[in-house]
């Protein structure tokens, strides 16, 4: 790839990206410290990108490696540059606003499926969430009663862990006959049920390790739902989907479109409840509701510097709902119960 | 960007019951839980805690990118435990559900 596109991220600061002839990705401040000029309007020369004002040639160090029209180069012609890491077929870039290095314990786990051909290739959507602030997006891991609603499926085994820079959920759910996209799954198998372990790992890109069950077998599929912010009221958020190519699915790229296809129509009813709803610090909950307050003391630390994280944001959490213990209850607990009230 | 944050708030859900403390009969760490009803329990960790639970030490990372230590099966029994025995609240103020009389367990 040689060409570079120029992407937004917060403060209204743009990036370019590019790739030399070594083929490395690259990402700098877009804008160039000679005069200004836009890099991503610029053309790649050699391993560097030359800006389209005056030719200066950048290189993905963020050094300036050489003016055409100068004897040398002024010291210290420096302009900002991103750690990237290419993995997955994802280009991944670093921000810290207090300009580390990314700590090794924090990387993105490699996702098995995305490089194997028995895998489709990612199918992405993009889209730019405008009156919204990111929040709301990261509240869906702790808030089980909206899949009823949002995603048509109904969790007979829910569990948050927060931990660390991780937040992860379980779920065990069985499809609304109602709505599934097994219903328009010609020549497949009705779907019993799905399995998921999503987790966020760090404050805006979450894996969902999701398996379909199918009466005929299983079927793999995983999920990247993340997002950057833009300003205190937007965001770009991105989904991607892999399936895996089970023998007894006649078309999984098929599948993978449909299922993008189904999670937009759910996000796009999220987003239709954020755009006109108020931001809420102090919810109002019910028992029945997820572990929120605790979810945003685990995101708060994303929203300090390294050295104000408490180990109240990072400690341990669990929050578990087992609807299928109350069947398998057994009487002598019953029985044990009672003798332990009697006897108090 | 210099916006103002709230501090993170307690559970407004605390008002009504209070986590309350578990001891595990395996290691003896001590977790604070909430059970909200029968099927839900919270457990806040502690560092002292996690560094003495066996199970979380004997934890393998496990398959898939989410790999992570799920949960200490011993305090989940524990837990239970003191819920049945009632040393520890369940919420919702619910008898212990159980199968009907006479169908097989």
């Amino acid at each position: 790839m040689t060409a570079s596109r120029t992407v937004s991220r917060p403060s209204a600061e743009e990036l370019v990206v590019f790739s030399g002839e070594d083929g490395k990705l690259n990402v700098l401040d877009a804008f160039c410290r000679h005069m200004g000029g836009n890099l991503s309007q610029g053309t790649i020369k050699g391993n560097e990108i030359a800006c389209p004002f005056h030719d200066w040639r950048w290189g993905g160090d963020g050094k300036c490696k050489a003016i055409p029209y100068a004897r040398r180069v002024p010291l210290r012609a420096r302009t900002a540059s991103w750690p990237t890491l290419e993995q997955d077929n994802l280009l991944f870039v670093w921000n810290d606003p207090q300009g580390n290095p990314p700590p090794e314990d924090v990387t993105i786990p490699v996702i098995e499926g995305a490089t194997r051909d028995d895998w489709t290739d990612w199918v992405w959507y993009t889209t730019v969430i405008e009156g919204a602030q990111c929040r709301e997006i990261v509240d869906n891991v702790v808030d089980m009663a909206h899949f009823f609603y949002v995603h048509y499926s109904f969790p007979t085994y829910f569990k948050n862990v927060f931990e660390g820079h991780t937040a992860t959920q379980w779920q065990k759910g069985v499809g609304r006959e109602d709505a599934r996209p097994q219903a328009s799954q010609s020549g497949v198998a009705k779907m019993i049920g799905n399995t998921s372990v999503a987790a966020y790992h760090g404050p805006s890109f979450m894996i969902d390790d999701l398996t379909y069950h199918y009466e005929d077998g299983d079927v793999d599929s995983v999920l990247i739902n993340c997002h950057y912010p833009i300003s205190e009221n937007s965001f770009v958020l991105q989904y991607g989907i892999i399936v895996q190519k089970a023998e007894h699915l006649p078309d999984p790229e098929e599948m993978a479109r449909k299922m993008g296809d189904f999670i937009k129509i759910g996000f796009e009813q999220d987003v239709t409840i954020w755009k006109s709803k108020a931001r809420i610090d102090n919810p109002l909950l019910c028992e029945e509701d997820g572990p929120v307050y605790q979810l945003r003391r685990w995101y708060e630390q994303f929203y300090v510097d390294v050295d104000d994280v408490t180990e109240e944001m990072t400690e341990r959490f669990e929050f578990e709902i087992d609807t299928t213990k109350p069947n398998e209850a057994r009487r002598a607990e019953v029985a044990a119960n009672i003798a332990a009230r009697a006897s108090s | 960007m210099t916006t103002h944050r709230p501090a993170p708030r307690p559970d407004v859900r605390l008002d009504d019951g209070a986590l309350e403390r578990v001891t595990c009969t395996t290691c003896a760490a001590g977790v604070e839980v909430r059970k909200s009803s029968w099927e839900q329990t919270s457990i806040q960790w502690h560092t002292d805690a996690l560094g003495a639970c066996p199970e979380r030490r004997a934890s393998s990372p496990g398959a898939g990118p989410n790999a992570t230590f799920a949960g200490c099966t011993a305090l989940g029994d524990a837990i239970r435990e003191a819920a049945v025995r009632g040393s520890l609240s369940v919420q919702s103020g619910e008898a212990l559900p159980a199968n009907p009389e006479g169908t097989s367990h």
